[in-house]
């Protein structure tokens, strides 16, 4: 074997300092390269929509329908279509064209328009539509004798990959932010080289207690403050089972593997029973403002709310001494104790944040679902405990980083979202992110290896 | 200097994406003429869940339609994340099962304001505000009354017996209150001495099922809501050595519960005809596609399968 060489003298700073970023956040160049694969493999068709749309079917038309003809507008009944035809009705005008419609709704008013406009005898030179509606109304027209033989013109298709859509990029965000939420509290407790079995079920019961609240409250009568009032409740009730695994863990020296996994039954069958295992719905329209709303910049709220507890919780671990105890704890309990950290003091702490965001998640998927039931949150903890993993917090304490776990559950997001567009069924979906996991830890044995 | 670290990504990453890439090959290609229906079901696991996707799929290929199959295995949060996916697809028609007949309210908005009609096909939608076209099911409330019938048959018309329930899935709330009204129709002289939660599932119903003989040395019989937990009650029973004594009735029809009743085990079941309702479910789409008004629901009668049925079925003798 070589004798391995210290640094070489001709390492720059610039050099190191990409190293170092290598090493810290490795994974984050994965989460690229999974994104680029994943916009590659999904570059397909698409149908452009709104006003882009008109816009493209217009010069089409131009081309092929002489001026001055009737152009009759079909489209589905949602607001992108509704832009589409009434920018189109505007542009036909403009060009001569007398526009008529438009009609829109289900196949079966669509139907009805076309035969009311075939019975009023009027010449249609042609009928312009969207290309997802192309096919319903190229059906229809079939059906109405006096327009089977109408042009139906539809916008160019263009090529794009289907995973950067800014819906699909807002629906990977959306499907990740309560498992990412909870991941924070798991970081912190996973560094002090303890795990919370639990947070899978405080999600249901989070979720239980404030549809339960709200319902008392009022039910769909309830108002804002009753809203917030139970969805606080509910969350504090998450931190005091949190303080009780704390206490159990410190006070017991219970390993916090069994002391939560038992925490994790009763607070499942606590959701089961306040429920009596079915699910509240009983709750206003208004309550899905955090899971389903986007007041900013049409970022989704939650997912703004996630990106607030992700840089409280930077903060917190790297620049306060609290965060500098927690990472003490995991490093060497037993020297951060000699140095005059109260242990157990901290240990309480993680497992009361790790509880409260876990009932933050709940209420987020509550608001998402507009209901809180039971079945919630089965078997998220293996997911957020992934999301750390493949993040680089190491199961024996004392390293990772907040925003590591950020990177880890994106790669989650990304590899479930990507494979339920390219059409890989779920069964292997499981097994795909299982080997994921395995690869972070080896990744995070190799990087190990190599800095020593 | 390539680290460690580095190199150790440059060897995840072939693996990695090759993982990720699955089957990407064979998928239904967006792009294709041919209409698509999007369809999550509660789970496919269960037989009933893979004839009903089995018959649906063929149904449309018939019609020529793309089918994309998914199951979101009792996660509602995992269901809403297949419908937002569908919705970015821009399938032509969403078929669910849903996992939580109420939480799902949001999800079908969702596709409601994309202009995609929604079919809910076994289990209902009961959320306010939302628009479903059609809902094709098993006349549950029927083949509870169905059950109640067989049930007074097994035991001579009186006497003990229990419910392994799963309350949390509107279907089976249908069935229990059929069975319900129709004991009290008769106004049998029979005590319901006990009424558990079984999860649906094999392995809770005979943990439940082995309590309940446990605490009830005179039982006579058990309603099970579906298969897996009758099946899950005969094994309880003939563990206990009391085959014969407790008698059990079942529900859906598969072809495991099929030859339980042939030797015997289960006394008759309520047999669903999924294939029926993947085939209805597809026509009412097609019905839509075309103009046509749907019916607001599409009930697909029951029937009841007793041992005659069982010696008599092709389908156990091909399977032998």
């Amino acid at each position: 074997m070589l004798p391995r060489l210290s640094s070489p003298p001709n390492r720059t700073r610039i050099q190191q300092a990409v190293s170092q970023f290598f090493s810290n956040y490795g994974m984050l160049l994965v989460l690229l390269l999974l994104c680029t694969y994943y916009a590659v493999v999904t570059l397909e068709e698409q149908n452009p929509r709104g006003a882009d749309a008109a816009e493209a079917l217009l010069d089409d038309l131009t081309a092929r329908v002489p001026a001055g003809g009737t152009v009759l507008i079909a489209t589905k009944a949602n607001e992108e279509d509704r832009v589409f035809a009434a920018a189109l009705a505007e542009g036909l005008r403009a060009a001569g064209y007398t526009p008529a419609g438009p009609v829109e709704g289900t196949p079966q008013d669509l139907r009805q328009a076309l035969e009311a406009v075939a019975a009023q005898g009027r010449p249609i030179a042609a009928i312009a539509t969207t290309r997802d509606n192309a096919a319903i109304v190229r059906n229809l027209q079939r059906q109405v004798t006096s327009l089977a033989e109408t042009p139906v013109l539809t916008p160019a298709s263009y090529r794009w990959p289907t995973f950067l859509r800014a819906d699909n990029i807002r629906n990977v965000a959306n499907q990740i932010v309560v498992i990412a939420i909870i991941a924070v509290g798991m970081t912190m407790v996973i560094i002090t080289a303890g795990i919370d079995l639990s947070v899978g079920s405080l999600i249901a019961l989070s979720a239980v207690v404030a549809a339960y609240l709200i319902q008392a409250m009022g039910g769909t009568e309830a108002g804002t403050g009753a809203m917030l009032l139970a969805s606080a409740a509910a969350i504090l009730l998450c931190g005091l089972v949190g303080l009780f695994s704390g206490f159990v863990i410190t006070r017991f020296r219970v390993p916090p593997f069994i002391a939560t996994l038992g925490v994790m039954q009763i607070a499942s069958g606590l959701a089961y029973i306040i429920s009596e295992g079915k699910s509240i719905s009983a709750i206003p329209d208004g309550y899905v403002w955090l899971g389903r709303g986007a007041d900013l910049f049409s970022l989704p709220n939650a997912v703004v709310l996630m990106i607030l507890i992700y840089a409280g919780a930077h903060v917190l671990m790297t620049r306060t001494t609290l965060g500098r105890y927690i990472y003490a704890v995991g490093g060497n309990e037993e020297a951060a104790r000699l140095s005059g950290i109260r242990v157990h003091a901290v240990l309480v702490f993680v497992y009361v944040v790790a509880g409260l965001l876990a009932g933050l998640g709940g209420i987020v998927q509550a608001s998402q679902l507009k209901s809180g039931a039971p079945t919630y949150g089965l078997m998220y903890e293996l997911y957020v405990i992934a999301a750390v993993v493949i993040g680089g917090t190491s199961l024996f304490g004392g390293e990772g980083k907040i925003l590591g776990t950020l990177i880890g559950a994106f790669i989650i997001a990304v590899i479930q979202n990507g494979m339920n567009l390219t059409g890989v069924e779920s069964y292997t979906q499981k097994v795909v992110l299982g080997f994921v996991i395995l690869g972070a830890v080896l990744l995070d044995m190799l990087k190990k290896r190599g800095l020593r | 200097m390539p680290t460690f670290a580095s190199r150790g990504i440059l060897l995840l990453l072939p693996f990695l994406l090759l993982a990720c890439g699955g089957s990407g090959g064979d998928r239904p290609a967006a792009t294709t003429d041919r209409p698509v229906i999007g369809v999550s079901v509660l789970t496919l696991t269960h037989a009933f869940f893979q004839d009903l996707t089995a018959a649906l799929e063929a149904e449309a290929d018939a019609h020529g339609f793309d089918v994309v199959i998914t199951a979101c295995e009792f996660d509602i949060a995992r269901q809403k994340n297949q419908v937002s996916d569908f919705v970015v697809r821009q399938v032509d028609a969403i078929v669910l099962a849903p996992c939580d007949s109420r939480a799902i309210g949001t999800s079908i908005l969702e596709a409601n304001a994309a202009g995609i009609p929604v079919f809910t096909t076994d289990i209902a939608a009961l959320s306010e505000g939302i628009d479903v076209v059609t809902h094709v099911a098993t006349d549950n409330y029927e083949g509870g009354r169905l059950a109640a019938r067989a049930i007074l048959d097994a035991i001579g018309g009186s006497g003990q017996i229990a419910i392994i329930d799963h309350p949390e899935v509107e279907s089976v709330i249908m069935r229990t209150n059929g069975f319900f009204d129709e004991l009290e129709a008769r106004s049998a002289p029979v005590e319901v001495v006990a009424r558990l939660p079984g999860g649906g599932v094999k392995d809770r119903a005979f943990r439940v099922a082995e309590d309940i003989l446990q605490a009830h040395p005179d039982l006579d019989a058990i309603f099970a809501i579906n298969d897996d937990t009758a099946l899950g009650a005969v094994a309880a029973i003939e563990k206990a050595g009391r085959a014969g004594t407790v008698r059990v009735v079942g529900f859906d029809g598969t072809l495991e519960a099929r030859r339980a009743i042939r030797d015997g085990q289960i006394f008759a079941d309520v047999i669903q005809h999924p294939d029926r309702i993947g085939r209805e479910t597809v026509q009412a789409i097609v019905r839509y596609m075309n103009g046509e008004p749907v019916e607001d629901e599409i009930l697909i009668a029951p029937s009841l399968y007793t041992q005659q049925d069982a010696l008599a079925d092709p389908l156990l003798q091909e399977s032998e």
